[in-house]
C-alpha cells in the first residue's frame, strides 16, 4: 500500500470522529505535508498497525492542547502533564488507529491488529523510519488548541 | 448494583465510571486487563460489565470467553475501538451482551448500558 490521499483519509476521518463525538470540539484539517522532525515540546502518542498494512499512526500535542482535550474528556480542569495526560493521550491515538482500520478493512480480509499504544513526551526525541517509507504530516486546527497527525505506512514493495 | 470495569487506560476507566454514576451506579470494581477481570469476577458477583477489547495480558475477547465459561450470564458490553464487522460478530458469538465502539458520545453509552440493565430486569422477571 502506497501513502495516497485515500489511504489517509480514513485516519482524519478518525480524528473528526474523537474530537465531535468524546471531546464535543471543533476541528479542522489544515496543511498535509511529509513530516520532518517532531517537536521535542509535544506530548506524542504512538501506535503501531500491522497485518496486511504495516505503518505507524501518531498524534502530537503541545501541552496546552493536551491539558485542554483532557481536561475536557473528564470535565475537570487539568494544569499539569501527568500520568492521566500520558493515558489519555495514548487512549485517543488507540481510538484513531482503530477507527482508521475499520474504514481500511476490505471486505472479508482479517482485521488489521494495533500495538499498545506509547507515549513519549519531554526532553529531546527524533522518531526515524526506515527510507522506503513516507512520514506525512497532518496539521489541525481545534478549539481546544493545535495538534498533528503523522502517519506511516511500509511502502508497496517494487 | 454493582459493576466492573475492565480497560487498560485509566482514564477510559474514569469516563465509563462517570457514564455507570449517570444510571445510579456507584459501586464500580475497575481492572487493567483481562486476567484481572477474570480473577475480579470470580471473587464478586457484578450485574453488569464494561469490556475493552485490546489490553495487555489478555485480549478482552478472551476474558470474555473465560467470564461465560465460567456459568456467568451477567450483562458484558465491550466498549472497543475494534469495529469491524467481522470484530463485533465474534464478540456476539462469544457471548457479548451488546458492543459499543469508541470513540462514543456519553449518551450513547449511558443509553447502551440502562438498555441491556433494562433487558436483564425484564429477562430476571420472566
Amino acid at each position: 500500500m502506497q501513502m495516497k490521499v485515500e489511504n489517509i483519509n480514513p485516519f482524519i476521518e478518525s480524528v473528526y470522529d474523537l474530537f465531535s463525538t468524546m471531546l464535543n470540539a471543533k476541528t479542522e484539517r489544515k496543511t498535509v505535508g511529509i513530516a520532518t522532525t517532531a517537536n521535542p515540546r509535544d506530548i506524542m502518542a504512538l501506535i503501531g498497525i500491522s497485518g496486511r498494512v504495516r505503518g505507524v499512526v501518531g498524534l502530537a500535542f503541545p501541552v496546552s492542547t493536551a491539558l485542554a482535550m483532557v481536561g475536557r474528556l473528564l470535565g475537570t480542569e487539568i494544569k499539569v502533564i501527568d500520568d492521566t495526560v500520558s493515558d489519555a493521550i495514548a487512549e485517543m491515538v488507540n481510538i484513531v488507529a482503530g477507527g482508521a482500520k475499520a474504514r481500511l478493512n476490505k471486505g472479508d480480509e482479517p482485521p488489521l491488529d494495533l500495538s499498545l499504544p506509547t507515549v513519549i513526551r519531554g526532553g529531546d526525541f527524533s522518531v526515524e523510519f526506515p527510507t522506503n517509507s513516507v512520514w506525512l504530516e497532518i496539521n489541525f486546527e481545534s478549539e481546544l488548541g493545535p495538534f498533528t497527525l503523522r502517519v506511516t505506512f511500509e511502502s508497496e514493495k517494487k | 448494583m454493582k459493576a466492573l470495569v475492565v480497560d487498560d487506560s485509566a482514564v477510559m476507566r474514569k469516563v465509563l465510571i462517570g457514564a455507570l454514576s449517570r444510571v445510579n451506579i456507584t459501586d464500580v470494581d475497575q481492572a487493567g486487563d483481562g486476567v484481572e477481570a477474570v480473577q475480579k469476577v470470580q471473587e464478586n458477583d457484578y450485574d453488569i460489565i464494561l469490556l475493552d477489547w485490546n489490553m495487555p495480558n489478555m485480549l478482552g475477547i478472551d476474558a470474555l470467553k473465560a467470564i461465560r465459561s465460567m456459568g456467568k450470564n451477567m450483562p458484558i458490553i465491550m466498549v472497543t475501538t475494534e469495529a469491524e464487522k467481522s470484530r463485533v460478530l465474534e464478540a456476539l458469538k462469544a457471548g457479548a451482551t451488546n458492543y459499543v465502539i469508541k470513540p462514543f458520545e456519553p449518551n450513547t453509552i449511558v443509553n447502551k448500558i440502562q438498555e441491556v440493565l433494562n433487558k436483564a430486569k425484564g429477562s430476571s422477571l420472566t
